[in-house]
């Protein structure tokens, strides 16, 4: 159910998941919203603290890695996988305003309102 | 003479699924354990891919039907397309049918553009004017406007043309992450709706290990849903 005050311009991106057990890494949850002038790229970073966060940019992509406070097992038939980080990459549809990149971190969430680079050429009318 | 005492309550059955925030599944499965319900069956339901779960070596069915004196418990770990959701409906409909159930409550979640408010609201929304006291009596705001699709949408056109009444709780959560904060609300709504002792603190305890946990199945809940959302919205891509 959505409510009435929607206000994103499209729907969501969710991401697929890929873990990779043999580097202990998960992939988190993350979804984005585009907006008129800027996209909001959320992460779910349930178990980490901000001071474990680390997030880099380029271009078109920004990657985040943060470790877990404590590891978390998961077992899957009968082996046991402890998982130690979260990483993941996100290309973006558009190039990055990289001087106003923002974000937050609140109850293992990560929010980074990421500003789009607009390009292209006015157009006179006559 | 034999004097038996006269069972007034009446059949009261819940239905989790896979929504939003996974609220349904975290609150109805929190619930079947707390209160010990017993399995009593498994739903069956026409086009549904062949799924089954092993859990410690026990074979176990994606949909399941649970009961506890006059309570019953429908729950799916599995989320639907419109499809299936309609299936499953008719499937819910059968099973009142064959056990008088009088009334029923869905758990569900609804986003809500503020994540970080600390008062996170549960709203209800009734088919049948007679469910109204349930929502005075426990302090439910009514939920006014908005869209509904997916599940609960089939769930309660199937229902609104039935005697049986429908209440869904929709409790505000975050729609594309694991939300088992969002669920603790729900449970304690469910617990005075329906007049028991629910102890969270269980729940409280491993609200970040189950957010993990269900990334997978908030995922593939994500993918679903959104193949069934207003055709007037940009198409999904998925990256």
């Amino acid at each position: 159910m959505k409510n009435n005050d929607e206000f994103e311009t499209t729907l969501p991106i969710i991401s697929l998941l890929f873990d990779d057990a043999e580097h202990r890494i998960l992939s988190p949850l993350s979804c984005l919203k585009e907006f008129d002038n800027h996209w909001m790229l959320e992460f779910d970073l349930p178990l980490v603290s901000k001071k474990d966060i680390k997030i880099t940019f380029d271009e078109n992509t920004i990657n985040v890695e943060a470790k877990l406070k404590e590891k978390y097992s998961e077992e899957k038939l009968g082996n046991v996988t402890k998982f130690e980080y979260f990483k993941k990459s996100i290309l973006l549809p558009g190039k990055i305003d990289n001087k106003k990149i923002i974000a937050k971190f609140q109850k293992g969430r990560l929010e980074i309102k990421i500003p789009r680079q607009i390009t292209g050429q006015h157009v006179k009318i006559t | 003479m034999k004097i038996v005492k006269q069972n007034t309550k009446e059949n009261t059955l819940l239905v989790g699924f896979p929504s939003n925030g996974l609220v349904g599944i975290f609150s109805i499965s929190y619930l079947i354990n707390n209160l010990k319900m017993k399995q009593i069956g498994e739903i069956e339901i026409p086009d549904l891919p062949s799924t089954l779960f092993v859990e410690e070596g026990e074979i176990i069915s994606p949909i399941r039907a649970y009961n506890k004196n006059n309570l019953f418990v429908i729950i799916s770990d599995v989320p639907f397309n419109q499809h299936l959701a309609e299936k499953f409906s008719s499937a819910v409909h059968e099973f009142c049918k064959k056990n008088t159930i009088k009334k029923i409550i869905i758990v569900s979640g609804m986003e809500t553009i503020n994540q970080k408010k600390e008062d996170l609201k549960i709203y209800g929304l009734i088919t049948h004017p007679v469910l109204d006291n349930i929502l005075y009596n426990n302090q439910i705001p009514k939920f006014l406007s908005g869209s509904i699709f997916g599940t609960d949408a089939a769930i309660i056109s199937v229902f609104r043309k039935t005697n049986i009444p429908v209440l869904v709780l929709y409790a505000e959560c975050h729609p594309f992450f694991p939300d088992p904060k969002a669920s603790i609300i729900a449970i304690g709504t469910l617990a005075k709706i329906l007049n028991v002792k629910i102890d969270t603190q269980d729940i409280k305890n491993k609200i970040d290990k189950l957010r993990i946990q269900y990334r997978d199945l908030m995922e593939e809940t994500m993918r679903t849903l959104q193949q069934q959302e207003p055709k007037t919205r940009a198409p999904q891509i998925y990256r």
